[in-house]
């Protein structure tokens, strides 16, 4: 079912990004580790699992979205 | 054609939640925009950045009389930013045909957000509550998360090493992806 790939490609697919010390979203680390090939399958993988997120939220807000709100109601 | 600037006066108006039902048409769209540079920004922190930007800008936005400003108007934020992010990376002080390039096919009237699917969604629903129990735990923990922590802590918190929660993770994602292929659904086609 998982190849050996694919722990190190989802580990990119979180919404979770560190942050710079001014508050900015920065890369994953892991992100770097993935060659162009990696990199553009994780962006696709993240594009579907978004969706699936979305349906599994009651309001249709995928992770990503969440961490935007979160952020701005932190002000 | 669906138009969230229906969201606009409250949005300006610091309404978060009513920005947060634009998000729900407008991330989809707003990553599909950044597809271009999957290999060489991580899209997803472009994207959040750029969502957010969206959120600070939407009070001197105007209505330019075509459908969707605001989502126009993020997709280009979160182009430039990809650009910036690029140049920020690799270091190269200035890239005019980078940003030509990014900017071509600049959004127009007729970017389209995304409405959710009701039949879709109930698939997704339906798939999801058969997961087996550790892919479903990988799989929530992540959504009830929301990016607020990285895999390390949500492996500690599900009682999983790491590498054998993300073996979790991807289980789930590629039980539901088979469970609407036996449906008839491709998840990849239906976004795009």
């Amino acid at each position: 079912m998982t190849a050996p790939r694919d722990p190190p490609l989802d580990a990119v697919t979180t919404a979770w990004r560190p942050h710079s010390p001014g508050g900015a979203a920065r890369s994953h680390p892991a992100w770097h580790d993935l060659d162009d090939e990696g990199k553009r399958e994780a962006y696709e993988v993240t594009r579907v699992l978004r969706s699936i997120e979305a349906a599994l939220d009651p309001e249709a807000l995928s992770t990503t979205a969440r961490a935007v709100l979160r952020r701005i109601r932190s002000g | 054609m669906p138009d969230l600037d229906a969201l606009l006066t409250p949005i300006r108006s610091g309404d978060s939640t009513a920005f947060a039902r634009w998000m729900a048409g407008a991330e989809p769209t707003m990553r599909d925009s950044l597809r271009s540079f999957a290999a060489v920004v991580d899209v997803e922190a472009v994207l959040q950045e750029a969502l957010l930007r969206t959120w600070q800008i939407a009070p001197r936005v105007e209505l330019d009389g075509k459908a969707n400003s605001l989502l126009r108007v993020g997709i280009r934020i979160a182009r430039n930013l990809a650009v910036s992010e690029r140049r920020r990376a690799r270091g190269v002080p200035s890239d005019e045909d980078a940003i030509d390039r990014a900017l071509a096919g600049d959004p127009d009237g007729t970017t389209m957000p995304v409405v959710p699917d009701p039949h879709l969604r109930l698939a997704i629903v339906e798939c999801a509550d058969t997961l087996p129990a550790q892919p479903a735990r990988a799989l929530q923990a992540r959504i009830e998360s929301a990016g607020r922590q990285d895999d390390d802590a949500l492996a500690e918190q599900t009682g999983m090493r790491k590498n054998t929660f993300l073996q979790n993770f991807t289980r789930a994602r590629k039980l539901v992806a088979e469970c609407l292929k036996r449906r008839g659904i491709d998840l990849g086609l239906e976004l795009a």
